[in-house]
């Protein structure tokens, strides 16, 4: 659980995460916490079976291939910075595919947390007082325009 | 409302040398505290309140002591990026209302703290970034313009770990915060700085945000109190995204009281926020009676779960040892505590990591140098967007960015987002059941007490592994209140460690209500770090 969760990210090698396909009935015990006592063998909770394989990846898709990430995301990285980012995010891309085993068969996503939405209000504009201060912000500013430099069709 | 607490002293008269400094330190072996009963923490809100309003001091002799001390301890510190130039002045409007026998908001004259990423007029709000360096938000967000409505004073703005991602504030662009009590260690994060600043009273209360545990685990390395609302509690609006599915903005007090009233404060349906909840905000503060009135067993009966998962291996003795006495501490005060299984616990790391890399990584294209913030000017745009952001940005911000595309990229959605929303799903489910059965569910709210400065830098997994117990709390949308338990060895004089209540959706009442009892019935330890000893 969370002791797994914490081995699995701090060991050089991750190890995988899994759990059975079907779902258990969670029974809690009432124990009584006068003595204290959280011993692992005298509680009667019923646990998902979990398993750590040390075999390969469980990602099955390509990884990540940081300089066309950063061309993406219109981030500019320099040599060393994209040697060191591509080691972390490997770590960590590969990290997540413990997710791939868990079984989400007709689970809905969470957009978030409350799912009600429809707080929309009235599509209206109204003047924004504080005007001068966006234009004071703006770094090249030239009357009522922003200033940019041109733009490369990349074909 | 006024809650009726202990007799307040006033302010002016306080000097901090009166503090206990004396500890409880908490072991395995010992459970009995050996160090003199303190009585139990005031509210400063209301403290500051009834020495306004008797005449006993002023708010610009208030204002005058917390400048002098942040003069003296921010050195040391450093938790503010920016302190205000109009402290004073704000603090003599406050009393020329107070002579002209006007009425006073429940904020007045309190000192406020105020991340970084939470945008205030006029004043600096970088989020702790190289991109935003000079930048001057040109309006404030709802909670900052609610706080001042009710006539509370921004202090300044506090330091962060970039963006908010973080757990240290090492992240920080321009300076990283120290822990109060070890300077050699850190605040947590990634509103260290706004949690230390509480810590160390440089501000009375302060803000700030939680999206995977900002303000939970920071207020455990401090010994403050940390307050996550309910997602759509508080409007958004103004706080800078990072994980817009997942942030909140919460509240730091060195007590639970004081946490609570800043929430309710800043609480309520704002229409320029439409994940704003239109759900009643209830009068928190009835819920903060005095300990005199307190029955024998003042929770009789309230059903509490710990969550098995977050007392195992890899947390350490200390903070189980702690746990454990907390929990016999709630079963004195009248609990019934059972233990409960979230079997998707361990899942939430992961998954939270995805979904927030993700959404980060759309919340941060805004940053391109055009419209505000730093720019790097190229001869083509694209190459003006590269560099302003490349040179803008620090490592760990680019680095959640690109996890973020590469999530999102074309043919890999499925496969991470959507998935990790499902795991959110089960997550969200497990909660529920779990709170279908108890009150309240409690966990250490992180795996250890504050580490030391650079040790887990340059080791992502390392430090997202820190998250564990807080994680599942934002994914679940739920609110949480960490607040002081114990004290574990390390630093001059032990460190704090934090428990963490979890409660339904919108039941912020009942946690306020089981935590402000828990901490006025706490024997033996008094939160005030050893920096303070020396402080007059």
């Amino acid at each position: 659980m969370a002791t797994r969760a914490l081995l699995a990210v701090i060991s050089a090698s991750p190890n995988r995460c899994f759990i059975s396909s079907s779902r258990i009935e969670i029974q809690s015990s009432v124990s009584s916490f006068s003595s204290l006592n959280f011993q692992r063998h005298s509680r009667k909770i019923h646990r998902i079976a979990r398993s750590y394989s040390s075999d390969k990846d469980s990602s099955v898709l390509p990884p990540p291939e940081v300089s066309r990430l950063a061309e993406t995301a219109r981030i500019s990285l320099t040599p060393a910075e994209i040697e060191e980012c591509e080691t972390k995010i490997r770590r960590v891309i590969d990290w997540f595919g413990q997710l791939q085993q868990v079984d989400v068969n007709s689970v809905e996503p969470a957009i978030r947390a409350d799912m009600d939405g429809g707080n929309l209000r009235e599509d209206s504009p109204e003047t924004f007082e504080n005007g001068d201060s966006i234009r004071a912000s703006i770094p090249s500013f030239e009357e009522a325009y922003l200033k940019v430099p041109k733009i490369l069709n990349k074909e | 409302m006024l809650s009726t607490l202990q007799p307040p002293r006033s302010l002016s008269l306080l000097p901090l040398r009166r503090f206990q400094s004396s500890k409880h330190i908490v072991s395995a072996a010992s459970s009995s505290s050996t160090a003199p009963v303190t009585s139990p923490p005031q509210s400063q809100i209301l403290t500051t309140r009834r020495s306004l309003l008797s005449g006993e001091t002023t708010a610009v002799e208030i204002a005058k002591s917390y400048l002098s001390r942040i003069r003296l301890t921010e050195p040391q510190l450093k938790c503010f990026l920016h302190v205000s130039e109009n402290v004073l002045k704000d603090a003599q409007e406050v009393d020329q209302r107070i002579a002209k026998g006007e009425e006073l908001g429940p904020l007045a004259g309190v000192l406020i703290g105020v991340k970084d990423n939470i945008c205030t007029e006029g004043m600096p709000s970088t989020a702790a970034s190289r991109i935003l360096e000079h930048y001057r938000p040109p309006f404030d967000a709802t909670a900052i313009k609610k706080i001042k409505d009710l006539g509370g004073i921004v202090v300044g703005k506090t330091n962060m770990d970039e963006f908010g991602m973080g757990s240290t504030t090492e992240a920080s662009a321009f300076q990283v915060t120290a822990n109060p009590w070890d300077l050699t260690r850190v605040p947590g994060g990634s509103s260290g700085g706004s949690a230390a600043a509480v810590a160390a009273r440089q501000c009375m209360v302060s803000l700030g945000s939680d999206t995977g545990g900002s303000v939970r685990q920071p207020a455990s390395f401090c010994g403050v109190v940390g307050l996550k609302p309910t997602y759509g509690r508080v409007s958004r609006f103004g706080l800078m995204a990072y994980a817009s599915s997942l942030d909140v903005i919460g509240c730091f007090g060195s007590t639970v009281a004081d946490a609570g009233m800043l929430l309710h404060a800043i609480s309520g349906y704002d229409r320029f926020d439409s994940t704003s909840s239109k759900q009643d905000v209830p009068e928190f503060q009835s819920q903060f009676l005095s300990v005199d009135h307190f029955e024998c067993k003042p929770l009789k009966g309230v059903k509490v779960g710990i969550i098995c998962e977050t007392l195992e291996d890899g947390v350490d003795s200390g903070v189980r040892s702690a746990t454990q006495e907390a929990a016999s501490h709630l079963e004195a005060l009248g609990c019934v505590l059972t233990e409960v299984s979230l079997p998707s616990f361990s899942l939430g790391l992961p998954a939270y990591y995805v979904i927030a890399s993700s959404e980060s990584s759309s919340n941060l294209s805004r940053y391109d140098g055009v419209r505000y913030g730093n720019q790097v000017m190229a001869e083509e745009l694209n190459k003006l967007y590269e560099c302003s952001r490349g040179e803008g940005f620090g490592g760990e911000v680019k680095m959640r960015i690109l996890m973020g595309t590469y999530a999102l990229s074309a043919g890999y959605y499925d496969a991470y987002y959507k998935r990790a929303q499902q795991v959110r799903t089960l997550i969200q489910k497990d909660f529920k059941a779990a709170l279908e059965q108890n009150d309240i569910l409690i966990s250490p709210a992180a795996p250890s007490a504050a580490y030391k400065i650079g040790e887990k830098k340059d080791d992502p997994l390392a430090m997202y592994a820190g998250d564990i117990m807080t994680v599942n709390v934002n994914l679940a949308g739920l609110p949480a209140v960490v607040l002081p338990c114990g004290l574990v060895e390390g630093g001059p004089s032990g460190l704090p460690v934090g428990l963490q209540m979890i409660g339904a959706a919108f039941d912020e009442e009942k946690l306020l209500k089981v935590g402000h009892i828990f901490e006025q019935t706490l024997k033996g330890s008094s939160f005030v770090p050893p920096l303070l000893a020396n402080v007059a």
